[in-house]
């Protein structure tokens, strides 16, 4: 993933930037002096945690349960009375930086994260801080599209943290101290953090960013007791090299010089110590079969193709493993040597799904960059199907030039790393999308040892309008059942809700609720901030709340704030 | 330790070639004798004696801790720095690092950009995404640096420099210049400078 190229100037009023002065956006409140509450959280089972997608009172998950469906089942709040929704509380952050949390709630208690790599508990009924984790930060620091953070998991009486300086956190639950602590990977080779772990059977699994930098990418294991390493994969495979695929998933040809790349490949060896491969996201879990699911991003350089020939396995792909050992057991490459950064980040889901010869199966699918929803099958990651483009494409696959290439999408989706919601009754799948019509450029460098390795660049036209759009996918034909358009590239993310809602949030600050089989906007609401984070839901003291970060966001430079929002019917 | 540090201050001022010859026993040195020498020219108040020389004072540990790494390395050329790196390990690079990064940024007096060349440079930023890793304000982070109030003429000259390559040590932000034209170069210094 990546993306420094941005949005249009419909966002920022060019006078505020002006008037901005010369300010630190750190810390806009003074640190609180005492660490005051203690966190009273029983400790969280596996099998609640197994069981999460039933749960309506907890939101126990990242993405809402091991299946990363992010749907909620409580219906205390439906078409109806979501009218009615109204602030609760608003807690506010130390960290006036891009948000991009996904809240997650252990009986009445809330766990946030903000840039930075900082933690809260929070009363999940009052907004009160029960505590706050506050990182040192290591100096040497690299990392991509922000300083973000996604959020965190608990299990047992551990919190689970990984910080943009690429460690892996163990903290306490009840008062935030930290309990163990470990390195992941080196931040001066370009390594860094911004997802939330998984924690599964004893094991906290983690990937990792770095596909600007020349990185090799991973998902790792580790002891969650102990912060032992269990296993690694690494995204990508001493041979890299594949099929000489000419084509991408859609069957569309991306005008591969396949001679070239094989003549490059004889002189200089498969490429795979430098290849990239960030995992970006949350793995999905599937629990029957022991095995995770989980999309791998773009090769590194992003742009220049010249110095890593071959398909560049598995950048830009669906990659199936056995949870136990970390063996692989299947992938599907989207886009073979990518050269446009339309790679694959939005968390993968597990659903039921109609197979090709129309037998429901087991089915996993992804949001891509590209635009379209893959349907795969979970027995061996096989494209069942894809859905119609959400976004315009134009010039597919054009290649970049050194003057620039005008291409749609632009690098940054598409869906970016944005979570999709589904709603399995419906058969429903959920989608925030970006417009950006960018120019492809391409530029030759060797290697640079860990620094910002991008093989050109790509720069939004400036005379060109930028939208954005939430769109259903009925999963099982492929067709778009209802799309609303947004003034605004979407980033963020999306929660469905059993009382018949999808929620999501705009750069602008607007967060609203639609009706889920029709997409007839029912409430809104404006933050002041940009809504750029997935909104979670939960019960406490009998009542259903929406939460959700308003920060906005760097990649697409939306306007920032401080606010974790809860909404309530009274 | 033959040769007193002012003398070396004073060298450098005058003759970088003389450094090879006074820098070397640095590692010896306390951390407040060893950004002695880096005063003589990013200046003891943190104004930098000259407009070709950067602010160090309240810029990122992190960055400046990667420069001098690729001074000594020589990814990063300058006959200046090049000499007093290479006579630093990577923990006194670190403590200078944290050691500037502490002290505030010194206010050069720059004028703000006209209205017209302000925006000229936001529109750069909103095509490129220079906040996208400079972050907001352009005060940076990390190895990414504040550029926000940073000499004009360092500022052009850096980004001149990415564009033809001759500073070589960031690829990716060379990408980024040769895709920004001249002109919005000029601005883009001309409106960081006075942020
Ligand atoms: C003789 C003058 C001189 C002395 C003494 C000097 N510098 Fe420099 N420094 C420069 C100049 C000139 C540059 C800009 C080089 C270029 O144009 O690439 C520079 C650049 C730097 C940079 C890169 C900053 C940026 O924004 O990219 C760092 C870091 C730095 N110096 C650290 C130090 C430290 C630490 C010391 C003392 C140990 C020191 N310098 C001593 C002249 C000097
Ligand atoms: C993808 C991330 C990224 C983007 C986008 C980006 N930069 Fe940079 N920039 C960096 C990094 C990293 C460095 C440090 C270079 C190094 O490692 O020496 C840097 C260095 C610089 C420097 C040198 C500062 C100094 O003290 O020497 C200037 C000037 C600069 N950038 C300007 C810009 C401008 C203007 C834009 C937008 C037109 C921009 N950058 C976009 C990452 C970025």
């Amino acid at each position: 993933m990546n993306r420094f190229s941005i949005v249009g100037a419909a966002l920022v009023g060019v006078a505020g930037l002006l008037a901005a002065p010369a300010i630190a956006q750190q810390e806009t409140k003074q640190e609180p002096k005492s660490a005051s509450g203690q966190a009273k959280v029983s400790p969280v089972t596996q099998q609640q945690l197994n069981s999460a997608d039933k749960n309506s009172t907890n939101f126990l998950l990242t993405n809402g349960n091991y299946a990363q469906t992010r749907f909620y089942p409580a219906k205390q709040i439906d078409r109806d009375n979501v009218k009615n929704l109204h602030v609760a509380w608003i807690f506010q952050t130390d960290v006036k930086e891009s948000l991009e949390t996904s809240p997650i709630v252990v009986d009445g208690v809330m766990f946030v994260t903000t840039s930075f790599s900082h933690v809260y508990a929070l009363d999940a009924k009052t907004g009160e801080q029960l505590w706050h984790y506050n990182h040192k930060m290591g100096p040497i620091t690299t990392y991509c599209c922000g300083p973000n953070n996604r959020g965190v998991q608990v299990l047992g009486d551990l919190v689970y943290l990984a910080t943009l300086d690429s460690k892996l956190i163990a903290l306490n639950a009840k008062s935030g101290e930290v309990v163990w602590k470990t390195d992941i990977a080196d931040p001066e080779q370009g390594y860094s953090e911004t997802m939330a772990p998984t924690v599964i059977k004893d094991k906290v699994l983690i990937g990792t960013n770095g596909g600007e930098y020349g990185i090799r990418g991973f998902v790792k294991a580790y002891d969650a007791k102990t912060g032992k390493l269990l296993w690694t994969f690494n995204t990508v495979p001493e041979n890299s090299v594949g099929v000489w695929a000419t084509k991408d998933a859609t069957g569309r040809d991306m005008h591969r010089n396949i001679q070239a790349e094989k003549d490059q490949l004889a002189k200089t060896g498969d490429p795979y110590q430098k290849l990239g491969g960030g995992v970006w996201q949350n793995p999905a879990v599937d629990l029957a079969t022991n095995r995770i699911y989980f999309v791998v991003g773009n090769p590194s350089p992003d742009l220049d193709g010249s110095v890593r020939p071959g398909d560049n396995l598995y950048t830009d792909s669906l990659v199936s493993l056995d949870l136990d050992t970390g063996k692989y057991v299947c992938h599907f490459q989207y886009i073979a040597h990518d050269v446009w950064d339309l790679d694959a980040v939005s968390p993968a889901v597990l659903v039921d799904v109609k197979g090709k010869d129309g037998k429901t199966i087991p089915g996993v699918i992804h949001a891509g960059k590209t635009g379209h929803i893959y349907v795969h099958d979970r027995k061996d990651c096989s494209l069942i199907r894809f859905s119609e483009a959400m976004v315009p494409q134009e010039n597919m696959w054009v290649l970049p030039t050194k003057e620039g290439a005008r291409m749609l999408p632009g690098a940054n989706g598409g869906v970016e790393w944005s979570p999709i919601a589904t709603d399995p009754g419906q058969e429903l799948a959920y989608a925030i999308n970006l417009h950006q019509p960018m120019n492809y450029f391409v530029e030759n460098s060797p290697y640079p040892n860990g620094k910002l390795w991008l093989g050109g660049a790509f720069k939004a036209i400036p005379t060109e309008k930028q939208s954005g759009n939430i769109t259903a996918v009925n999963y099982n034909t492929g067709k778009i059942k209802w799309q609303v358009k947004t003034p605004e590239p979407m980033i963020g993310g999306i929660l469905a809700t059993a009382g018949g809602l999808v929620f999501t949030g705009e750069g602008n600050g607007k967060f609203a609720a639609y009706n889920s089989s029709n997409g007839k906007e029912l409430w809104n609401f404006r933050a002041g901030a940009g809504v750029n984070a997935p909104p979670s839901s939960y019960m406490v003291g009998g009542k259903q709340y929406i939460v959700v970060g308003a920060g906005g966001n760097t990649q697409v430079d939306f306007h920032r704030g401080n606010n974790i929002i809860a909404f309530s019917l009274n | 330790m033959y040769r007193k540090s002012n003398f070396c201050i004073f060298a450098a001022v005058v003759l970088a070639a003389v450094l090879n010859v006074c820098v070397t026993p640095l590692y010896a040195q306390s951390i407040a004798e060893k950004t002695q020498l880096c005063a003589g020219c990013h200046g003891a108040d943190g104004k930098p004696i000259d407009k070709t020389i950067p602010t160090l004072w309240g810029q990122q540990a992190g960055y400046i801790y990667i420069q001098l790494r690729d001074f000594k390395r020589g990814d990063r050329k300058s006959d200046i720095m090049q000499p007093i790196a290479s006579s630093l390990e990577r923990q006194d690079m670190l403590d200078i690092a944290e050691y500037f990064s502490k002290k505030p940024w010194p206010d050069l007096g720059q004028p703000s950009a006209s209205k017209d060349v302000a925006a000229r440079a936001v529109s750069a930023n909103q095509s490129i995404g220079c906040t996208g890793c400079h972050l907001d304000h352009f005060q940076g982070d990390g190895t990414v640096p504040r550029l926000a109030g940073m000499g004009k003429d360092y500022l052009a000259k850096q980004m001149t420099d990415f564009r033809s390559r001759a500073r070589g040590n960031n690829p990716g932000m060379s990408d980024l210049m040769l895709a920004t034209p001249p002109d919005d170069l000029v601005a883009l210094a001309e409106y960081l400078s006075g942020l």
